[in-house]
């Protein structure tokens, strides 16, 4: 049973989850940092706020790292996704796959990432330079079978 | 039973409510809740359901003590 959690609600440090992430048959370690922006369609955004349904989304990243570590034989894989204030150039999301060689390291890490946006339930509340606010959609959807390719 | 609602649609509904009238399926469920809000006709449709931290679908029969929480579509990242 994984008890680990994938959710954080206070800055993740990628240096002490990079530091966990070596292993002896790893040739490969590939870190994905999704950071806030300044800007979305246009706009000036000054933060994110970010909710989940924590025990559902938990799980569902444990099991989509399970899949992965399996389809690519991964020596680990890593996530974690803030909750709650992420401010500009602050981490939202950190992915961690360790592999034997870098191929199946940088595969399995976009699977991770493109799988943890669109199917966990995590939500970003998008905060306006204009002092409007609104619950974001990943812009992505749209071409998301693009993206998987 | 309980209802727990996320994200976009707490612009619609409280946070956490209960139902209490007589509502079998999870399709029952939609369409009362969309009697009471007609505002969230556009995104209750892309919302899945989930019963005791499970999704299920739309035929899915509900208990009267279900939790149950309305998922919105994913925008994490």
């Amino acid at each position: 049973m994984d008890n680990t959690s994938h959710l954080s609600a206070v800055p993740i440090n990628i240096a002490a989850m990079l530091e966990g992430a070596h292993h002896p048959g790893a040739g490969a370690v590939v870190l994905f940092s999704g950071e806030t922006r300044d800007n979305s369609q246009g706009r000036s955004v000054t933060h994110l706020d970010y909710e989940a349904q924590e025990s559902m989304a938990n799980k569902m990243i444990a099991e989509i790292l399970n899949e992965a570590m399996v389809k690519w034989s991964l020596k680990l894989a890593l996530a974690c996704h803030r909750t709650g204030r992420v401010a500009i150039g602050e981490t939202a999301v950190v992915v961690i796959t360790a592999a034997a060689h870098r191929r199946e390291a940088y595969a399995a890490n976009q699977y991770i990432i493109d799988r943890i946006k669109y199917e966990a339930p995590i939500w970003k509340h998008e905060y306006f330079a204009d002092g409007s606010s609104e619950w974001g959609a990943n812009a992505e959807n749209a071409n998301k079978g693009e993206l998987n390719e | 039973m309980t209802i727990q609602v996320y994200a976009a649609l707490k612009d619609y509904f409280d946070t956490e409510f209960e139902i209490t009238e007589p509502v079998h399926s999870v399709e029952e469920l939609r369409t009362l809740l969309l009697k009471r809000n007609p505002g969230a006709e556009a995104i209750m449709p892309v919302c899945r359901f989930a019963v005791n931290d499970t999704f299920v679908d739309s035929q899915f029969q509900l208990k009267a003590h279900d939790a149950i929480h309305i998922i919105p579509p994913s925008s994490g990242g």
